[in-house]
C-alpha cells in the first residue's frame, strides 16, 4: 500500500459527499451532484476532481469505504430483478398471505400489506420436501421437482430465485440442494437461501427477506463490480469497502453475497458519524434528529452504542435483518401550513419535498411550509441558503405564510411564529415516543442535529423535551460521509438454536458458536484483516418461554454460569424495555456472532483552528416565540468561532451546511474540536 | 368557527391538540410496555384516553378499532358513582361489569382524575383485556356460556385506590377469583401506570397553559371536531339506509341465525342509527351491551369521512343510537356476552353495508368479516400442557377502483395470524398447508379478496379443540353486480376415516391422525363479472386467484394458451 488516504463516499439523493482524511493534515470535503443513472460516475468524478483541485493521486488512497442508496432505490423504484420463490409444498403462497394485519385501520377499500410485488402468484413454485419442528427430515427433497421449478421460473424471466423451506434453520440440506440444481442447470441465475440471508422461524418475515435479498442482489451486485472495476481503472488499489444496516463495514465482494444488508447503509452512517462526533465532545449519550424536506429521522445512541433493532421496514414491508433503529416521522422542512374545515391551523404530513419545495425556492411552490416560516421570521438568510447555492425569495415566503395569516386574523409573523411552534410541538411528541419505547428518558441525552434543517430547531425541541445540552457537530450536512471512515469492520452469523431452559447444553452452544465464529472469521480474511485486530462478541435472542417475541441479549460462553449470567442478563433487559422481569423459566431463540475490528487507525476529529476573522458577522432583526416585538439577535460565522468564547442567545449561527438557531436562556460555544455546544442557562 | 375560538389562539389551540396526542400515545406505550400477558402485548388488546370532566373523549390511542368509544360509558359511570367534588388526588377508580358501562368482563376499566390547582380538570383512563378474570372456563371467554356469572368475576365502579391508599380488600378478593394472579395484577398495575403518566403531563400542561385557559381549549377541540364531523355527514346525501346481515348462530341453538338490522338515517348533520328488527338477545355469549354498537358505528363514520378529523368526543356528538331493550344490541342481565366481538364485526360491517347505498363509490362490497377463533389445549409428548389461541382472517370485500385484498383483517378488529413454524414449534399440530383459498373471492369487475385455506393435523394425544367460524351459512354480499364471496367450511377428517362439517361453533375432541382443513369465507365482488378484462383473468389464472372452472363465474372459457 503506497498511500494513506482514507476516503469515505456517501450518495444522498441530491448530493454525493465525499470525506478525505490523512493523518497530521485537515479534513477535506467535497459536494457533487449525485448522478442518479449510474451513481458510481459521481464517485469516479470525486476522484478527478480530488486529482486535479488538491493533488491528491488516487494510487495514494489507502481506505475507501462507501455508503450506497442503490439497494434501497431499486426497492424504492421497483427496479430491482425479477424474482421466483420456490417453497415447501403447501407454502407457496406465504409471501402473499402475510400476518393479516393491517396499517390503515379506517381505510375501507385496502391495500395489500405483503410485497407481492417480488413474485406473483405464477413466480412462485412448490416442491415435495420437509424438515419438522425438531429438525427431522419428514419427506426427502423432490430434486426432479426443484429442476421443473427452476426450469419454469427462467423461462419466466426469472434471473434472481429465492428458495424457501419450512424450518431449514434447522437443516439446510434441502435448500443447499436446491441452490446446487438451480445453478448446474442455470449457472447465471442469482440464488438467495433462507438459512443464509435470515436463519429464524417465522416463515413469512424469513420468505419477504430472502426475496428482498434476491430481488437486489443482481441489482447490487452490477453496482458494487462496475464501481470496483472502476476504482481499479482509477489506479485506486484499495479495497472497496461498503457500509451495512447494523453499522458496521464489509468488503464489497461480502455485501454482494447478502445485499439485503444494505438497506440502512446510508442512515447507518450518519448514525456513526453523530456518535464520532459526540464522542470528541466527550459525550455519550444522544439522541439525533434528521430534519429533512419531508421527514424528521430520529435515531438513539446510549453510552456510545447506536441502538439496533433486529427488524425494520423497507418501504413500509418488514426485512429482518439487523440494523440501526432509525425512526420516521412525518414532519420536516418541506411540511405544509394548511387551515382545517373548522378553522384550525395545522402543519403536515403533507410537503412540498424538494420539487417544487416551499415558496420562497421560486419553483412554483404557493403553500406556506416550515421553510417559508423560517425566513419570515429571519432566521434563514435569503443569500447564505446552503452556503449560497440556493437563492431564496423572502417576498414568496412572506406572501405564502400571509394567506394562512389572513384567514386565522393573524399577523404574518404570528402565523410564521405558530407554523414553528406546531412542527416543533409535533417532533417533539415524536422524539419522546421514539426514545420511551426504548426505554429511555430523553431528558438525560444531548440533541444532535444532523443533517441540514436539524439546528434551527434544536433548542425548541430540546426545551419540550426537557433536554438541557445540544451538541452542533462541524460538518452536520457530511455526517455521514465522515461516519464512514469510524466505522469498524463488522462480520455477523447467526442461527437459531431453540431450546427451552432445561435443555441448555454447554456443549451444544460452544459448537454452535463456533461454527459462526469460522464463518465470520472467513470473512476478515478475505479482507485482510488480523486476527489479532479482531474482537468477538456473542449474543443471545432470548424470550420468556410462551412468549412470541424476543429481546437480544450478550452471552459469554465461558464466564463461570453462562446461563445463569444469560437469565440474569435478559431479566435486566426486559425490565429495561418492558418495564418488569418475573422470575420466569426463559427459552433460547437464536445464536449471534458478531466480528468487529475497530477501524485499523484511531481517528480524530481535527483540533479546531478557526478562520482568522471576526466571528460577528452582522446583527439581525428576527421574531421569537412569546416575544411581541421582532428582537435583535448576533449573527455569527461558525468557521470562525473561536473555542471557548461563550455567547448567549438570541443568536444565530451560520456555517454553510446549516443555520443553527439558539434561543434566549441558552448558551453556546464551540468546543476544541469546532463542535457547536448550547446550554441550557435558565428554566 | 365556533364562538370559543375567537378569544382563543389558533396556534396554542393546534399545540394542544398535538400534545393531548402525544400524552394519549405515551399512555398507551406504558400501558403495552409495562403490561404482563401476551393478549396485550401482542395482541394489542388495551387502549388509553384522556377525557373531559363531563365524560367526552379528549383524545385517545387504539390500536384496534373495538376500543374506539368503549370507555365513554365506563366515564358516565363513574362520575355518577363518584361526585367530581368529593374527587381528591390520587383517586383511582376500576369497573368491568357490562351492564353497568363495561363491554365484556375481561375488559377492565381504570381511571385517575387529573388535577391542577387543587381541581380536577380531566381524567386519564385505560382499558386492558386482561388474561383472565375467573369464570368457567380459563381466559375468561366461555363460548358455551348462558350467563354472566358463568363469564368471570364482576367490578361494578370502585375505588381502587383512594388517595395514595390502594384498596386491598378489592385487589384481595380479585387475587382470590382469577387463575393467574400475579399476571393479573400486573396488567393492573400497568394501568395504573399509564394513568400515572396522563396525569403527571396534563398537570404540566396545565401549569403551562393555566387550568382555565386549558379547558377552554379542550371545549374549542371536541367543537372543531364536531364541526369537521357534521360537515362530512352533510356531504352524504339525506336519507334512510337499511342493510341487513347475520351471525351463524350463538354457539348453542345451532339453527337459528343471528339477525342484525340497521337504518342508519343521515340527515342535517347528523347519523341515528336504529337497530330495530335485530334479534331477540340470545342463549349464547354473543350478546353485545351499547358500548360495542357505539364503537361499531364510530368505526363506520370515522372511515367514511375525513381521515384528518381529529378523533375525540365532538366526532360522536352527532350520533344516535336506538337499541331496542331485550335484543342482541342491548341485552337484559344476565344474558352471557363475552364472544361479542365477532357481533361487533357484523354490526361494523351491517352499518358500512347500509352507508353503501348513500355513498356507493366509497364503500366496498362486504368484506368476509370472518375472524376465525381456534384454540387447541392438550399435552406435548413429554407430559407438559399446551394451550394455543389463533385468529384466522378472511378476504376484504373489492370496491370500485380495487380488488379486494386477500387474507386480511377488517372492520373492528386487527390481529395477526400464527405463523406455522411457531405453531409447531410449540405444539405437537403440524400445518400440512396454508394457502390462498382459489376461486373463494367474489367475481366482479374487481375480485373480492380470497381468503385462506389451512390444514392442520394432531400428531399426538388427546386435543380439547374450540371453533368459533362465521359465514359458514351467510355468505358476503358482492356489491354493483358483483358476485357474493364465498362461504367458510371447516371440516374434521378422523384418522379412522369419517368427515364432520362444523357448524361455526363446536367444542369437541381431536386425537392424533386426525386433520382439520378450514377454509375461511371471501371477500364480496363489485361491479359485473364480464367486465373484468381479459389480462386480469389471465392474471387470476396465472397466479392461481382462480381456476378454469372458476372462470366460468366470468362468463369465460379461457383458451389453453392463456395459463
Amino acid at each position: 500500500m503506497s498511500g494513506d488516504l482514507r476516503i469515505g463516499v456517501d450518495i444522498g439523493g441530491t448530493f454525493t459527499d465525499v470525506v478525505v482524511r490523512r493523518p497530521g493534515s485537515p479534513t477535506r470535503i467535497m459536494k457533487i451532484p449525485t448522478t442518479r443513472s449510474d451513481p458510481s460516475l459521481a464517485v469516479l468524478e470525486a476522484l478527478q476532481r480530488m486529482q486535479s483541485e488538491w493533488g491528491l493521486a488516487p494510487d495514494e488512497v489507502a481506505r475507501f469505504v462507501h455508503g450506497t442508496t442503490v439497494a434501497t432505490n431499486a426497492v424504492l423504484e421497483r427496479k430491482g430483478a425479477k424474482v421466483g420463490v420456490i417453497a415447501t409444498e403447501g407454502f407457496r403462497d406465504v409471501l402473499e398471505i402475510g400476518r393479516q394485519m393491517r396499517h390503515q385501520m379506517y381505510q375501507l377499500a385496502l391495500d395489500p400489506e405483503t410485497p407481492t410485488f417480488l413474485a406473483p402468484g405464477r413466480m412462485r413454485h412448490e416442491v415435495p420436501e420437509r424438515i419438522s419442528a425438531t429438525g427431522e427430515v419428514l419427506k426427502a427433497l423432490d430434486e426432479a421437482a426443484v429442476a421443473d421449478a427452476a426450469d419454469a421460473l427462467v423461462a419466466a424471466g426469472a434471473r434472481a430465485i429465492a428458495v424457501v423451506f419450512l424450518f431449514s434453520f434447522l437443516d439446510d440440506r434441502h435448500e443447499r440442494r436446491a441452490r446446487e440444481i438451480i445453478l448446474t442447470r442455470h449457472p447465471d441465475v442469482f440464488v438467495s437461501l433462507s438459512s443464509e440471508v435470515d436463519p429464524a422461524f417465522r416463515e413469512y418475515e424469513r420468505t419477504v427477506v430472502t426475496a428482498f435479498d434476491a430481488y437486489v442482489k443482481p441489482v447490487v451486485d452490477r453496482y458494487l463490480a462496475n464501481l470496483d472495476s472502476g476504482l481499479l481503472g482509477a489506479s485506486v488499489s484499495a479495497p472497496l469497502q461498503v457500509m451495512q444496516s447494523r453499522g458496521g463495514i464489509s468488503g464489497s465482494w461480502t455485501a454482494r453475497l447478502r445485499p439485503v444488508r444494505l438497506f440502512l447503509s446510508g442512515p447507518a452512517a450518519g448514525v456513526i458519524g453523530a456518535k464520532m462526533a459526540a464522542e470528541t465532545a466527550g459525550v455519550r449519550d444522544l439522541i439525533t434528529v434528521d430534519v429533512g424536506g419531508t421527514s424528521c429521522d430520529i435515531a438513539l445512541i446510549e453510552d456510545g452504542t447506536p441502538a439496533l433493532r433486529s427488524e425494520g421496514l423497507i418501504d413500509g414491508y418488514p426485512v429482518r435483518v439487523g440494523m440501526v433503529d432509525v425512526n420516521s416521522i412525518g414532519s420536516g422542512g418541506g411540511s405544509i401550513a394548511w387551515i382545517d374545515v373548522a378553522g384550525g391551523l395545522r402543519v403536515g404530513p403533507q410537503s412540498a419535498g424538494s420539487e417544487p419545495g416551499p415558496a420562497c425556492y421560486g419553483r412554483g411552490g404557493m403553500e406556506a411550509t416550515v421553510t417559508d416560516a423560517s425566513v419570515v421570521l429571519g432566521y434563514l438568510d435569503p443569500d447564505y441558503f446552503a452556503g449560497g447555492k440556493l437563492k431564496l425569495r423572502p417576498e414568496l415566503a412572506h406572501d405564502a405564510v400571509a394567506r394562512i395569516a389572513g384567514r386565522l386574523n393573524l399577523t404574518v409573523e404570528q402565523a410564521a411564529l405558530g407554523i414553528h411552534r406546531i412542527l416543533n410541538a409535533q417532533m417533539a411528541e415524536g422524539i419522546r415516543l421514539v426514545s420511551i419505547r426504548q426505554g429511555h428518558d430523553p431528558r438525560r441525552f444531548t440533541l444532535l442535529p444532523l443533517g441540514g434543517g436539524g439546528a434551527l430547531h434544536a433548542c425548541a425541541l430540546a426545551e419540550e423535551l426537557g433536554i438541557t445540552r445540544v451538541l452542533v457537530p462541524r460538518h452536520p450536512g457530511v455526517l455521514s460521509a465522515a461516519g464512514l471512515l469510524a466505522a469498524p469492520i463488522e462480520h455477523e452469523s447467526s442461527t437459531a438454536l431453540p431450546r427451552r431452559a432445561e435443555d441448555f447444553d454447554l456443549g451444544e452452544v460452544k459448537h454452535t458458536l463456533h461454527g459462526l465464529d469460522q464463518r465470520c472469521s472467513a470473512l476478515m480474511n478475505d479482507e485482510k484483516v488480523e486476527r489479532g485486530a479482531v474482537s468477538v462478541r456473542y449474543f443471545a435472542d432470548v424470550c420468556y418461554a410462551g412468549q412470541g417475541y424476543h429481546l437480544e441479549v450478550p452471552f459469554e460462553p465461558d464466564a463461570a454460569d453462562p446461563f445463569g449470567a444469560l437469565t440474569a442478563a435478559f431479566y435486566a433487559a426486559h425490565d429495561r424495555t418492558y418495564g418488569h422481569a418475573p422470575q420466569a423459566p426463559i427459552r433460547l431463540v437464536n445464536l449471534r456472532t458478531v466480528h468487529t475490528a475497530v477501524g485499523l487507525e484511531k481517528l480524530q476529529e481535527d483540533d479546531w483552528f478557526p478562520a482568522a476573522r471576526e466571528a460577528l458577522i452582522r446583527r439581525a432583526r428576527i421574531l421569537l416565540p412569546e416575544q411581541q416585538a421582532p428582537v435583535e439577535a448576533a449573527v455569527y460565522d461558525r468557521a470562525a468561532l473561536k473555542a471557548g468564547d461563550p455567547f448567549d442567545g438570541p443568536a444565530i449561527v451560520e456555517q454553510n451546511d446549516t443555520t443553527t438557531l439558539v434561543t434566549p436562556g441558552w448558551r453556546g460555544r464551540a468546543d476544541t474540536h469546532g463542535n457547536l455546544v448550547l446550554e441550557r442557562t435558565s428554566n | 368557527m365556533s364562538r370559543s375560538a375567537q378569544t382563543l389562539d389558533p396556534v396554542t389551540v393546534e399545540v394542544v391538540r398535538n400534545k393531548l396526542d402525544g400524552i394519549a400515545n405515551e399512555m398507551e406505550l406504558t400501558l403495552l410496555k409495562s403490561s404482563f400477558s401476551p393478549i396485550v402485548k401482542e395482541g394489542l388488546d388495551a387502549s388509553a384516553s384522556l377525557f373531559t370532566l363531563q365524560g367526552e373523549t379528549l383524545a385517545q390511542a387504539i390500536a384496534i378499532p373495538i376500543h374506539l368509544a368503549t370507555l365513554i360509558p365506563c366515564v358516565a359511570r363513574f362520575l355518577n358513582e363518584f361526585p367530581i367534588e368529593k374527587m381528591r388526588e390520587g383517586d383511582i377508580y376500576c369497573m368491568n361489569d357490562p351492564y353497568l358501562g363495561g363491554t365484556h368482563l375481561p375488559d377492565i376499566a381504570v381511571v385517575m382524575p387529573v388535577f391542577a390547582r387543587g381541581r380536577p380538570i380531566a381524567f386519564a383512563a385505560t382499558m386492558t383485556h386482561h388474561q383472565d378474570v375467573g369464570g368457567m372456563a380459563p381466559g375468561s371467554v366461555p363460548t358455551n356460556a348462558t350467563e354472566i356469572f358463568q363469564e368471570g368475576i364482576r367490578l361494578p365502579p370502585l375505588k381502587l385506590r383512594d388517595g395514595e391508599v390502594f384498596n386491598d380488600t378489592l385487589l384481595k378478593i380479585l387475587r382470590r377469583n382469577v387463575r393467574i394472579p400475579e399476571t393479573f395484577e400486573g396488567d393492573l398495575m400497568a394501568q395504573v401506570a399509564a394513568c400515572t403518566v396522563g396525569v403527571r403531563r396534563l398537570s404540566a400542561l396545565a401549569n403551562t397553559y393555566g387550568d382555565n385557559h386549558l379547558t377552554a381549549i379542550f371545549s374549542e377541540l371536541l367543537d372543531r371536531s364536531e364541526t369537521m364531523t357534521r360537515d362530512a355527514l352533510r356531504a352524504i346525501p339525506q336519507g334512510t339506509y337499511r342493510a341487513v346481515d347475520f351471525l351463524d348462530n350463538d354457539g348453542i341453538d345451532l339453527d337459528r341465525r343471528i339477525r342484525i338490522e340497521v337504518a342508519v338515517t343521515v340527515g342535517d348533520g347528523a347519523m341515528t342509527v336504529d337497530f330495530t328488527g335485530s334479534s331477540p338477545q340470545v342463549r349464547g355469549p354473543f350478546n353485545v351491551v351499547p358500548s360495542g354498537s357505539l364503537a361499531a358505528s364510530c368505526f363506520a363514520l370515522r372511515a367514511i369521512t375525513d381521515p384528518r378529523i381529529t378523533t375525540n368526543g365532538g366526532c360522536f356528538r352527532p350520533i344516535t343510537l336506538k337499541l331496542p331493550e331485550g335484543s342482541i344490541v342491548n341485552p337484559r342481565e344476565p344474558a352471557p356476552v363475552n364472544s361479542r366481538t365477532a357481533t361487533i364485526k357484523r354490526i361494523t360491517g351491517t352499518i358500512l353495508a347500509a352507508f353503501a347505498e348513500a355513498v356507493p363509490d366509497r364503500v366496498p362490497a362486504d368484506n368476509a368479516g370472518e375472524l376465525l377463533a381456534l384454540s387447541f389445549g392438550g399435552a406435548r409428548p413429554d407430559g407438559t400442557r399446551y394451550v394455543i389461541g389463533e385468529l384466522v382472517a378472511s378476504g376484504a370485500g373489492a370496491s370500485r377502483d380495487k380488488d379486494g385484498v386477500d387474507v386480511i383483517e377488517t372492520d373492528a378488529t386487527n390481529c395477526m395470524n400464527l405463523p406455522a413454524e411457531a405453531l409447531e414449534l410449540d405444539a405437537p399440530i403440524r400445518v400440512n398447508r396454508a394457502m390462498l383459498r382459489r376461486d373463494s373471492g367474489g367475481a366482479g369487475a374487481h375480485r373480492g379478496g380470497l381468503g385462506i385455506l389451512r390444514e392442520y393435523e394432531i400428531l399426538h394425544g388427546e386435543v380439547r379443540f374450540t371453533h368459533r367460524g362465521e359465514r359458514h351459512y351467510i355468505a358476503p354480499k358482492g356489491s354493483a353486480g358483483g358476485h357474493d364471496g364465498a362461504m367458510a367450511r371447516t371440516v374434521i377428517y378422523r384418522r379412522g376415516g369419517g368427515e364432520e362439517v362444523i357448524p361455526s361453533k363446536l367444542v369437541t375432541t381431536l386425537h392424533a391422525g386426525d386433520r382439520v382443513v378450514f377454509e375461511t369465507a371471501g371477500g364480496g365482488g363489485h361491479g359485473d363479472p364480464a367486465r373484468r378484462t381479459g389480462e386480469q383473468l389471465r392474471a387470476d389464472l396465472a397466479d392461481g386467484k382462480i381456476s378454469r372452472e372458476g372462470a366460468a363465474s366470468y362468463g369465460v372459457t379461457p383458451s389453453p394458451e392463456a395459463t
